[in-house]
């Protein structure tokens, strides 16, 4: 009995968005856009300034996600390779089995991490979004 | 003495009947509740629109600024922060719907201008907040919501628009 | 058609522009310190290029500057020593000297670059923080010869000194100068956008994108930072503090900024943040103009301060209380807002 009534109500629905002309579409197309960049803008994911990579634990160095880099690692089951690119970072290449850590994408957010367990290598972004360019001192 | 009357006509009628109408939608959504007091989705735009669209652009801005007015009265707020808000907004509203009113009939439909409108509507009493109201940045922390409850509001008023307008044509 | 091509476009430009914020960042220690370099809106290849001819610049710098390593002011200083005259055919160097006496005479010689050996005598002319306090015979020995860069004088590039006990010690002087040698280089390359930070004397270019640049001011006692300001294009800041180089001896403080009258450490005064507003050596008087405003007395700092012509300063004295200009208290955001009671303004 709901079913039926579910479906009486998607036909209703469907009649009225055959309703919208292509115009329409494009303007809540450009509507949703807009909430989309607003959000973003205001809600602003807090974007990290650092990427901390670390091998067995111990840091091997902390760099900034502001410029294009390549790090290639040696490590227990072979060679990784880490790139930094457009503020973000990830893991390009991996000797590990399963390639978790490669599957895992791109991180830029404070906190994120990725581990490649079997490989004992880590990265990480750290560091709070600076409300200033420089100290001066 | 002389008596002096004054004659209405059945513009005016109509002009009085759809401002009620619009007046008591308008103190209905006054006792919704709100994030910001006093912003509100303007669900009294769907009288606004249907005048427009089915009278004339003229008729429309009497019935909505009479609506601000007499609801703004009613309630006790004239003149106060809330009625400055609640203009801002109609005017916003209005202007748009002047500018994109007869714009690609071919493409566009009154979900187009309803969605407009709402948008105008809601960035109208933004500015208001934000100039006059509570001058701080943190403010705007809240214009997405609003932006979603315009744009549900925008596509709910235009639909239900169109079908008074389809309809009543019958 | 052509009017919704014209709003989608408009549209997606001010999306694109919302997160676009090309930065090219590189740190270097170097020039005796740490050297932060910021470029916007170039592209990764160029902003390294320039990067790298700074990093030259400075190293140039540092090795024709350095107030007791061998080089040319070792030279010279050895040549005042002894009595002598020396032949310089380094036209910079002899600007450089000129312009130093000009800065002594504008401060009315707090800024007093003749003083290298009261520097030494303090101990502050070594990589590592002096330990002791020198004794007061020995400071006044040096204080009544009274060294001024007008003692010397350089005729057909010959220079020589009247008074053998000037030094010269462009400590103070350096890294302002380094500024405007830097922002030449970016000027001739076209670089209009930049933030250049040594040693915690800063000049920015342009701006960053649409914004301008913002620098922090930093806690004279922990670390962290008090506040912010916003450095307006060409806009230079600079600092004199007593936690940069300093002697502790008995729990009293002695900084590095060494008052050429008393011809010991100026006490009363954390730091002193002056900006200077765009000109051909906007970063030299930034660096420069701080020390009067630091070693000037309590009750004289608006009246050096007017003397220099400076309208945005900020001065946080030992005892908390804070002075600071009209000009700069409008611009400036605290972190930790000051009590009222202790802010002294004109």
């Amino acid at each position: 009995m709901k079913l039926a009534g579910i479906k009486n109500l998607m036909q209703k629905i469907l009649l009225l968005i055959k309703k919208f002309k292509s115009g329409d579409w494009l303007v809540m197309l450009l509507f949703i856009s807009l909430i989309f960049f607003i959000t973003k803008y205001y809600w602003e994911f807090p974007q990290g300034q650092y990427l901390k990579i670390e091998k067995n634990n111990e840091i091997i160095g902390t760099y900034s996600l502001n410029q294009k880099n390549t790090f290639i690692i040696d490590s227990l089951m072979g060679t990784s390779e880490i790139i930094i690119d457009n503020n973000r970072a990830r893991f390009s290449k991996s000797p590990c089995k399963k390639q978790y850590c490669i599957h895992q994408g791109w991180i830029k957010k404070i906190n994120q991490t990725i581990i490649c367990l079997p490989n004992q290598i880590s990265i990480s972004v750290i560091g709070n979004k600076e409300q200033f360019d420089s100290i001066n001192y | 003495m002389t008596q002096s009357t004054i004659k209405t006509n059945s513009n005016d009628h109509k002009i009085a009947k759809l401002a009620a109408i619009a007046v008591a939608i308008s103190l209905v959504e006054f006792f919704l509740p709100s994030p910001i007091p006093g912003v509100k989705p303007g669900i009294a735009n769907i009288i606004i629109l249907y005048t427009i669209f089915k009278f004339d652009y003229q008729t429309g801005v009497w019935v909505s600024l009479i609506r601000v007015f007499i609801t703004s009265i009613i309630i006790g707020t004239f003149l106060s922060p809330t009625f400055f808000l609640s203009l801002s907004g109609a005017l916003c509203s209005l202007l748009i719907v002047l500018i994109f009113k007869n714009y690609n009939k071919k493409n566009f439909s009154l979900i187009s201008i309803s969605l407009l409108a709402s948008l105008a509507h809601i960035v109208g009493q933004f500015i208001v907040v934000r100039v006059w109201i509570i001058p701080h940045d943190g403010i705007l922390y809240l214009l997405p919501l609003f932006l979603i409850s315009a744009f549900i509001f925008g596509i709910v008023n235009g639909i239900i628009v169109q079908k008074l307008i389809t309809s009543k044509t019958k | 058609m052509s009017f919704n091509k014209i709003i989608v476009s408009l549209f997606l430009c001010l999306i694109y522009g919302c997160s676009y914020d090309p930065i090219y960042q590189k740190k270097h220690y170097i020039f005796g310190t740490l050297v932060d370099i910021k470029i916007y809106g170039e592209k990764e290849e160029t902003a390294k290029n320039i990067s790298n001819e700074i990093i030259e610049e400075l190293n140039r710098l540092h090795q024709l500057l350095h107030p007791w390593n061998p080089g040319i002011i070792n030279d010279i200083n050895q040549a005042i020593a002894n009595d002598k005259s020396i032949y310089i055919n380094n036209n910079e160097i002899i600007n450089i000297i000129h312009d130093a006496s000009t800065l002594e005479n504008n401060t009315k010689g707090i800024f007093n670059p003749a003083i290298g050996k009261l520097v030494n005598l303090w101990g502050f002319h070594s990589e590592t923080l002096p330990t002791k306090l020198p004794s007061k015979e020995a400071i006044n020995s040096l204080v009544t010869l009274k060294p001024s860069m007008n003692n010397i004088s350089i005729k057909n590039n010959i220079l020589k000194s009247r008074n053998n006990s000037v030094q010269i010690d462009l400590g103070g002087y350096g890294k302002g100068y380094a500024l405007d040698q830097i922002k030449n280089i970016l000027s001739v390359n076209d670089i209009p956008n930049a933030l250049i930070n040594i040693g915690g004397n800063i000049l920015a270019l342009g701006k960053r994108g649409s914004k301008t640049w913002v620098v922090a001011i930093q806690n004279p006692r922990e670390p962290g930072v008090i506040a912010k300001i916003p450095l307006k294009p060409g806009w230079s800041i600079g600092t004199s503090g007593d936690y940069q180089k300093y002697l502790i001896d008995d729990k009293i403080r002695y900084s590095h900024l060494i008052n050429p009258f008393t011809g010991s450490p100026s006490q009363g005064t954390q730091s002193a943040i002056v900006l200077t507003p765009p000109s051909v050596n906007s970063g030299t008087l930034s660096d420069v103009y701080s020390k009067p405003l630091f070693i000037a007395h309590k009750n004289k700092k608006f009246i050096v301060a007017k003397s220099l012509g400076l309208n945005y300063f900020l001065i946080i004295m030992e005892d908390n209380s804070i002075i600071i200009s009209k000009d700069m208290m409008n611009e400036i955001s605290w972190y930790q807002e000051p009590d009222a009671k202790n802010i002294i303004t004109n």
